[in-house]
C-alpha cells in the first residue's frame, strides 16, 4: 500500500522542493537554521568540559595548518640555524639525541628533529580521523536508514552483517584487513581499513532512531497527504536522526584516531618516507631503543599528543551527546 | 516464561548466524582479493620445494572453481583444519594459535574481572556523592585512561616500572625457558609476569565501565520506588544495595557484551609491547611473517570466542531482565 503511493509522492515532492529552493521560505528556513544553531552554542557554551575540549582542538588545528609558521616562529625564538621540517636530516643516522637547545626533543634515529616531527605529525593524525570517520558515518547511515526504513527481512539481512563487524574486536579486522587488502601502505588505504571497520555502532544507533520516528504521529500524517519515501526521509528522518549522528561522528573521530595510531605503531599504518604521523614516531621510538637510551621525551610527547586530542575530541562529543540527547539533558 | 524462551531461541541463532558469516569473510579475505589466492595458500619461500607447493594447490582445489573451493573450505572449517604454518611447517595451525590463546585467555580474564569489579564500586561510589571530589575525580580518571593509547600506557609502564624503578618484568609471561606448572613457585612467576600487561589492559578499559555503573545508578536514583524505598524508612546504604545498584546492574552487563570486542583490541596491543606470547602477539608475528594460515586460524578462533562471550553475556542479561523473562 505504502509503495504504490511512494513513487507518486516522491515525484510530485521534488518539484515542489526543486521551486521552494529558489523562493522566500528557503531563507526563512536558514533563518530557523541559524536560530537553531544559536541555541546549541548557547547550551554548549554552558559545558565546561565541552569548551575545554573544544579550545584542545582548536589549538590542534592551528599546529596542522600552521605547522611551517609555527615552526618559523619557534626557530626565531630559539635561535636555531633553520626552520626544521619533519624530513629534513639534521644529525647523522643513528640511535637519536638528547634534547638540546637546537633541538628541543632531541633527534630520531633518522637524524630528524622530533619537535618538528611532533608538529607536522598532527596533520595526518587529524586527516585520517576525520576522513575515516566520513566514510565510516556514511556507510553507517546508509546502512542504519535503509534498515530501519524498509524493516522485513531486508532490515534482517542487514542487522546481522552490522552484528559481524560489531562483535569483532576492531583491532584484529582491522589487522586482517590491512594484511589481506592489496596495494601498500598508503594513507588512503589506511583510511578505508579504519573506515570499513568503524561503521556498525553508527548504522544501530541511526536504525533504532529511524524505527521510533517511523511510528510517530507526523510521519504517518505526511503519509496521509500522500508525501513519498524520498521526502519523509529528507524532511522528518533525516532531521531528526543528524544531530544523534553528528555527536557520535565526534567520538568516532576520536576512535579513528586512535585506530590509525595504533595500526602505526604496529608497522600497518602508513608508511613513507614523506609521511609522519604519532603512531609512525612511536614506532620509530621501539625500533631505536628510545626507552633503554634515555630518550623519554620522544615516547612521551608524541602519546600525549594523541591523548589530548582524543580527549578533545571526547569531550566534545560528550558535550554534543548531552545536548541533543534529551534523555541525558535533565541531569 | 514462553518469552523469556523465545528471546533466549533467538539470541542463540543470531549468534549462529554471526558465526556463520565470519566463516564467509574469512573465505572471501584470503581468496577472493584481487591478485592470486596461491599467493595466500601456500608459502612463497623459493626454499620450500616445489612439489609440496604443488601438493598444497591440489589439497585445497585452489584451481578448482570457487564454489568447489568454498566447499573444501567449509569442510576444512569444521575440522578445525586450516593447514599448517608456513613458518612452522609441519605445525597445523591451529594448533599453534591454540598454545597462544592460554595467555590471552589468562590476561583478559584476569582483567576483566578487575576492571568490572572496580569499575562498579567507582561507579557506584561516584553516583552516591554525586558532584564530590570523589566523583569529579574518578570522572577525569576514567576520561583519562579512556582515552590513552592502550600501546602507549604500556610503554610508559616500561618506562617507570622497568627502567626508572625496575621492580616487575616487562617480557614474556613466564622466567626465561620454563612452562607453565601446578606448582606455587610457576604460579606465582605466572602471577609477577601478569601484573604490567592486565594493570595496563585493566586502567584502559575501567573507565567505560565507572561511567556506565555512574550513570545507570543516578537514572534509578530518580525512580519512584527508591522514594517509596526511602519512605518505608529504610537506611540509605539499604536503599542503595537492595533498591538501587540491582537494577542500575543491566546497563553493565549489556556493556560488558559490548566492550569484549575492545578488551581483545586492547589485549593485542598489551601483548604486543610487553611480548607476552598471546594470541595478538601471535597474530601481528604472522601478518609481518605473511604466515597466512596462522592468521586464518586465529582470526577464526578470536571470532568463535568472542561470539560465545557475547551470547554468555546476552544470556546472562535475559536472565537478569525479569522484564524479558515474564513480560
Amino acid at each position: 500500500m505504502i509503495e504504490i503511493g511512494a513513487t507518486e509522492g516522491a515525484n510530485r515532492h521534488n518539484r515542489h522542493s526543486l521551486a521552494s529552493l529558489l523562493s522566500g521560505p528557503t531563507r526563512e528556513k536558514l533563518g530557523l537554521l541559524k536560530k537553531k544553531t544559536m541555541m546549541t552554542w548557547a547550551v554548549f557554551r554552558k559545558n565546561k568540559l565541552g569548551m575545554a575540549g573544544l579550545i584542545i582542538l582548536i589549538g590542534f588545528l592551528v599546529m596542522a595548518v600552521f605547522a611551517a609558521q609555527i615552526m618559523w616562529i619557534l626557530s626565531v625564538i630559539g635561535g636555531w640555524d633553520s626552520a626544521y621540517g619533519p624530513f629534513d636530516r639534521v644529525e647523522r643516522v643513528g640511535l637519536g639525541t638528547k634534547p638540546s637547545s637546537e633541538h628541543w626533543l632531541g633527534t630520531d634515529l633518522n637524524g630528524y628533529d622530533l619537535l618538528s616531527r611532533t608538529i607536522y605529525g598532527s596533520r595526518v593524525s587529524l586527516l585520517v580521523g576525520l576522513v575515516a570517520t566520513a566514510v565510516s558515518m556514511g556507510l553507517g547511515s546508509a546502512v542504519g536508514l535503509l534498515s530501519g526504513y524498509w524493516g522485513g527481512w531486508k532490515d534482517e539481512v542487514l542487522m546481522r552483517i552490522t552484528d559481524v563487524f560489531l562483535v569483532l574486536p576492531w583491532l584484529v579486522l582491522m589487522i586482517v584487513l590491512a594484511a589481506v587488502l592489496p596495494g601498500g601502505p598508503t594513507v588512503g588505504k589506511v583510511i578505508l581499513v579504519i573506515g570499513i571497520t568503524g561503521w556498525s555502532s553508527t548504522a544501530r544507533i541511526v536504525r533504532a532512531q529511524v524505527l521510533s520516528i517511523k511510528e510517530r504521529a507526523f510521519v504517518e500524517r505526511a503519509r496521509a497527504i500522500g508525501a513519498g519515501d524520498i521526502h519523509i526521509v529528507r524532511k522528518h528522518v533525516f532531521p531528526n536522526v543528524f544531530p544523534l549522528v553528528f555527536a557520535n561522528s565526534i567520538l568516532t573521530i576520536a576512535l579513528s584516531i586512535l585506530s590509525e595510531s595504533t595500526l602505526s605503531f604496529i608497522r600497518l599504518g602508513p608508511r613513507s618516507v614523506d609521511v609522519v604521523t604519532w603512531g609512525n614516531m612511536l614506532e620509530d621510538a621501539v625500533t631505536g631503543d628510545a626507552i633503554i637510551n634515555d630518550l623519554y621525551l620522544w615516547v612521551i610527547v608524541p602519546g600525549l599528543c594523541i591523548v589530548f586530542v582524543v580527549l578533545g575530541f571526547t569531550f566534545v562529543g560528550y558535550a554534543l551527546d548531552e545536548i541533543f540527547n534529551p534523555k541525558l539533558r535533565r541531569r | 516464561m514462553k518469552r523469556g524462551t523465545r528471546v533466549l531461541a533467538r539470541k542463540v541463532l543470531n549468534s549462529f548466524i554471526t558465526l556463520l558469516l565470519v566463516i564467509v569473510i574469512n573465505f572471501m579475505l584470503f581468496r577472493m582479493m584481487p591478485g592470486d589466492p596461491v599467493n595466500f595458500m601456500v608459502p612463497q619461500d623459493p626454499r620450500i620445494p616445489h612439489e609440496y607447493k604443488l601438493e598444497l594447490i591440489e589439497e585445497y582445489g585452489l584451481r578448482d572453481p570457487l564454489h568447489e573451493q568454498f566447499i573444501t573450505y567449509i569442510f576444512d572449517v569444521f575440522t578445525l583444519d586450516f593447514g599448517d604454518s608456513f613458518i612452522q611447517r609441519q605445525t597445523p595451525a591451529m594448533d599453534y594459535v591454540l598454545e597462544y590463546l592460554k595467555w590471552t585467555l589468562i590476561l583478559t580474564g584476569t582483567s576483566s574481572i578487575l576492571m568490572i569489579v572496580i569499575g562498579m564500586f567507582m561507579g557506584i561510589y561516584a553516583a552516591w556523592k554525586r558532584g564530590s571530589m570523589f566523583d569529579t575525580g574518578s570522572m577525569a580518571f576514567s576520561l583519562f585512561f579512556y582515552a590513552m593509547p592502550t600501546f602507549w600506557l604500556a610503554m610508559m609502564f616500561i618506562l617507570l616500572f622497568a627502567i626508572m624503578w625496575p621492580v616487575f618484568p616487562t617480557d614474556s609471561a613466564l622466567a626465561y625457558g620454563t612452562t607453565l606448572e601446578f606448582n606455587l613457585d610457576s604460579i606465582l612467576d605466572m602471577l609477577y609476569h601478569l601484573v604490567l600487561p592486565a594493570v595496563t589492559l585493566t586502567l584502559v578499559s575501567i573507565g567505560a565501565f565507572a561511567l556506565i555503573m555512574r550513570g545507570s545508578l543516578i537514572d534509578v536514583m530518580t525512580e519512584e520506588y527508591i522514594t517509596t524505598a526511602k519512605a518505608k524508612g529504610l537506611t540509605d546504604s539499604d536503599v542503595l544495595r537492595h533498591h538501587a545498584v540491582p537494577n542500575a546492574m543491566l546497563p553493565m552487563i549489556a556493556l560488558i557484551a559490548i566492550d569484549i570486542a575492545y578488551i581483545v583490541g586492547g589485549a593485542f596491543q598489551v601483548e604486543y609491547v610487553f611480548n607476552y606470547p598471546g594470541i595478538g602477539w601471535a597474530t601481528i608475528l604472522a601478518v609481518y611473517d605473511n604466515d597466512w594460515p596462522v592468521l586464518q586460524a586465529a582470526f577464526f578462533i578470536i571470532a568463535v570466542a568472542v561470539i560465545i562471550a557475547n551470547l554468555l553475556a546476552d544470556l546472562l542479561l535475559v536472565y537478569m531482565d525479569p522484564r524479558v523473562k515474564l513480560g
